[in-house]
Parts: C-alpha cells; sequence; structure tokens
C-alpha cells in the first residue's frame, strides 16, 4: 500500500452473505464477512431474516460474483436450494452460490448437486473458506466478462 | 456482454443491465469511457440528490423513507450509498443496505453499494460516472449518500444539485466543528432524532447558522424516521430547491468543470506516474536515505533532473524505462 494513493482501479471480487431463513446466529458469518474484507474483497451483508427472494434481488442488484450463504437451523436443503431456483428462473449464471453452517456430511453431495459449494462447518480455518470464495468468484467473474 | 447491449439495456431500463453497467463504471477503463460516452446523450433528467453527514446520525434511515416517498409520489428513485474501503486490504463491508432493505424490495427501488476505494471526499472516482448510467436509465431522482466521515465528505457538492446535510440532537461539539466544513455545503439542513432530548436546541443552532449563498436560503427541516415526521417538509425543500436549480444553471455548469478537472488530472496522474513512479522503486532513493536528505528535497530533485526528459516524449509517455 503506498499512502495518499488510490488503492486500485480494477475491481475486487464482490461477495454477498446472507442467512436466508429465519436463523438469528449471525456471529459466524460477522466474523466471516470482516476476514473477506481484510482478505481485499467487497463484502454486502443482507441484514438478518432476508427472504430468498430479497437475497437474488440484492445480487442481482449489486452485481455480486459470490452468494455466500449460511444457516445454522437445519433449513439449508430447502433455502439454499430455494436461492439456486431463484437464479436459475432469472437466468442468472454468472454468480456462484457457497454454502456454510450446520450441514451434515449427508446433504453436502445433494447440495454440491445443485451447484452450492464449500459447505464448511464450524471450526473450519478462515483462510480455506476465503480460498474457496476467491475461487468461485474468480470463475464467475470470468464468465461475466464473456 | 458486449457494449451496445450494454447501451441498449440502459437505454430501455434494465435493472440487470444496469447493475452490470454499473460494475463496468467501477472499473474505470477505456470501455466505462466508451459507454458514459455513448449514454451523455441521454443523461441531464435525473435530480441529484446529495445526503451527508457525521457517522451515525440516520442517514440511510432517512434515505429509506425519503425513496419511498418520492415513489408514492409517482417518481422514479435509485440510489447510490458510498462506504469506505479499508485502506490496508482494499476490501469493503458495504453496510448502508440494511438499514433501507424493506423499502427497497417492497417499491422496487434500485440501491447500490458503492466502496470509495480509498478516495478522501466521500465519494468514489467512479460515482460521477456511475450517476450517469441512473441519469440515462429514466430516474427522476438520484440519491447519494457519502461515506460520512464528516468535515471532509464535500465531494458532494459538486456532484449533487441539492446538498441535504443531516445532522442529530446530541453531537454536541461535533456540531460546533462542522460548521466550519459543513455548513458551508447544505442546501437544506436535516435534524433528525427530534424525539430526542435538546432536539430544539439543536434546530435553533442550526438555523442561527445558515446564511443566503447564491441566492439560496438554506432551509433547514427536523425529522423523527421513526415515525416518519417532518418528511412531507423535507420533500416540499427538495421541491423548491429542485426549482430554484432549474431555473440557476449554475450549479451544472460548476459540476461540469469539475468534472473535466477530475477527468483531467487522472490523465495527468497516469502519465506522470508512467514516467515517474520507477524512481521510488528498486532502491533508487536508498542513497538519498542513507545521507539523511528530507524528502521534499529528494522529489523537487528527481523531478528537476528527469522533467525535461519527460517533455522530450508525448504525454501519453511511451517512455522504455
Amino acid at each position: 500500500m503506498e499512502a495518499g494513493k488510490n488503492l486500485s482501479s480494477s475491481r475486487p471480487i464482490k461477495v454477498l452473505l446472507a442467512k436466508p431463513a429465519i436463523d438469528g446466529h449471525d456471529r459466524g458469518i460477522f466474523v466471516l464477512a470482516r476476514a473477506l474484507r481484510d482478505a481485499g474483497m467487497d463484502v454486502i451483508y443482507a441484514g438478518l431474516l432476508p427472504t430468498p427472494e430479497q437475497v437474488v434481488d440484492i445480487a442481482i442488484s449489486e452485481d455480486v460474483d459470490v452468494i455466500g450463504l449460511s444457516l445454522l437451523n437445519g433449513a439449508h436443503m430447502t433455502a439454499f436450494k430455494k436461492v439456486v431456483d431463484l437464479l436459475k428462473e432469472r437466468g442468472v449464471d454468472d454468480i456462484a452460490v457457497v454454502g456454510g453452517g450446520i450441514i451434515p456430511d449427508d446433504d453436502k453431495p445433494k447440495l454440491e448437486a445443485i451447484g452450492v459449494t464449500g459447505n464448511y462447518g464450524p471450526g473450519t480455518p478462515l483462510a480455506t473458506i476465503i480460498e474457496h470464495i476467491r475461487k468461485r468468484g474468480e470463475e464467475a467473474r470470468r464468465k461475466k466478462e464473456m | 456482454m458486449d457494449t451496445r447491449s450494454i447501451i441498449e439495456g440502459i437505454a430501455s431500463h434494465d435493472p440487470r443491465i444496469i447493475a452490470r453497467a454499473i460494475s463496468i463504471i467501477e472499473e474505470d477503463n477505456e470501455r466505462s469511457y466508451e459507454i458514459i460516452r455513448a449514454i451523455y446523450g441521454m443523461t441531464g433528467h435525473a435530480h441529484i440528490l446529495g445526503i451527508t453527514g457525521p457517522p451515525g446520525v440516520g442517514k440511510s434511515t432517512m434515505i429509506g423513507i425519503l425513496s419511498r416517498k418520492l415513489t408514492e409520489m409517482g417518481k422514479k428513485v435509485s440510489i447510490l450509498a458510498v462506504d469506505a474501503s479499508s485502506p490496508f486490504s482494499g476490501g469493503t463491508i458495504l453496510g448502508n443496505r440494511i438499514r433501507m432493505q424493506d423499502t427497497l424490495s417492497k417499491y422496487g427501488i434500485y440501491m447500490r453499494s458503492v466502496s470509495n476505494r480509498g478516495m478522501t471526499g466521500g465519494l468514489s472516482r467512479s460515482t460521477w460516472n456511475m450517476v450517469k448510467i441512473l441519469d440515462a436509465a429514466g430516474n427522476d431522482f438520484i440519491i447519494i449518500e457519502t461515506v460520512g466521515a464528516g468535515q471532509s465528505d464535500i465531494d458532494i457538492v459538486y456532484l449533487a444539485d441539492t446538498v441535504i446535510v443531516t445532522l442529530a440532537p446530541g453531537l454536541g461539539d461535533s456540531i460546533q466543528a462542522i460548521k466550519s466544513g459543513m455548513m458551508e455545503i447544505g442546501d437544506i439542513f436535516v435534524i433528525n432524532k427530534m424525539d430526542r432530548e435538546d432536539s430544539f436546541f439543536a434546530l435553533k443552532d442550526i438555523m442561527d447558522n445558515v446564511y443566503e449563498r447564491n441566492g439560496w436560503m438554506p432551509r433547514v427541516v427536523g425529522t423523527n424516521s421513526l415515525k416518519g415526521e417532518g418528511y412531507g417538509e423535507l420533500i416540499r425543500a427538495i421541491e423548491e430547491h429542485r426549482v430554484f436549480t432549474e431555473k440557476n444553471d449554475g450549479k451544472k455548469k460548476i459540476r461540469y468543470r469539475e468534472e473535466v478537472r477530475l477527468a483531467l488530472s487522472r490523465i495527468i496522474d497516469r502519465s506522470v506516474w508512467r514516467e515517474f513512479g520507477r524512481f521510488l522503486e528498486n532502491g533508487e532513493i536508498d542513497g538519498y536515505y542513507d545521507e539523511h536528505v528530507d524528502p521534499n528535497t529528494v522529489a523537487m530533485e528527481i523531478f528537476r533532473e528527469n522533467s525535461a526528459f519527460a517533455h522530450s516524449h508525448s504525454v501519453e509517455g511511451r517512455v522504455e524505462s
């Protein structure tokens, strides 16, 4: 970093973090928001209790590269899928969806199959999550630039 | 997406393409300028509202309510909210949206979070061109929320047609401090949180300190965002100022000059750094450090010794270093 000079003219990876169901456990997602910012990304947090429709609306308005979904309440199979379905419905194929929270091992392949990757649980090192989001974000960015 | 379909998308007000166009604008490169060039003819309709003020006075909440009221009046409204980037990583947490999301979803208002990308002054370099995209997309009002760093957030005075300075009671000394920076830029002053103690003193304090500027006497309005009180008066003040600015195009000319100045300084900056940037690298200045020469003298010496060399080349500077 140089003092008194603009940081960059190219755009960082942009991430929307959201908990798309009735789940108020937001400590984890705040930690992640800061970690992603410190990794040089632009981070938007959707606030408490957004609907999957709102999540998709925000993602499109903000033109994000990655949607990071977190649920600790067991609704991930319904709510994550709903977000993926809405994106598909609106013809969006250049936004990556990653998941996290309390997700049983049995559900992980099912989520992977609908395109929700990562699905990290408690105790995952932040570096692992950051690297995964960066990788998916860069893929999405390349699709956007096509 | 090719540039032509982006321009068509903006003209037909397609929200997804507008979102993508703003991303391209944010990259601030040749392609951004190409898009602006193509849509410039469609701009000039929107009234630009700038909302500034210290942190925590309720700017985002106020924009939520204001955008709803304007939408209910049949106006098309879009919002740009600027947040500060981290000076170390360059990343940003964009948090303005949370306070207005319900309104945005319900009324279908377009809102975009913008990182200031390390710029001081309360805006990002590309905010100016983002406004043009939204203007060309048929908005009646474009609301811009500045970073909210207080006195230094004054770039908005050039960009906005109407500047609303938002304050709250209980800021005490910070109201005193703001007098030097913010009192000069507001067309409308809002004291939010009028339910608080001492709110009428705050209102009076501001009323005592506004003076007529360029034929406009700044309005002072008290609001309570919890109950939505005072917003009728605020909208009336905005409307009055809008009519006033339509009769006086002085402000639009000042903005145009400022934009040309910014664009020019960007071109100069880039070409100068292409010439001189290398003197900061590869240990070129280590000798000065060892000799304990003061930085200003070093800069002057580098400039003097090399400016003739720089002059002999084109401004674009295709110099191999």
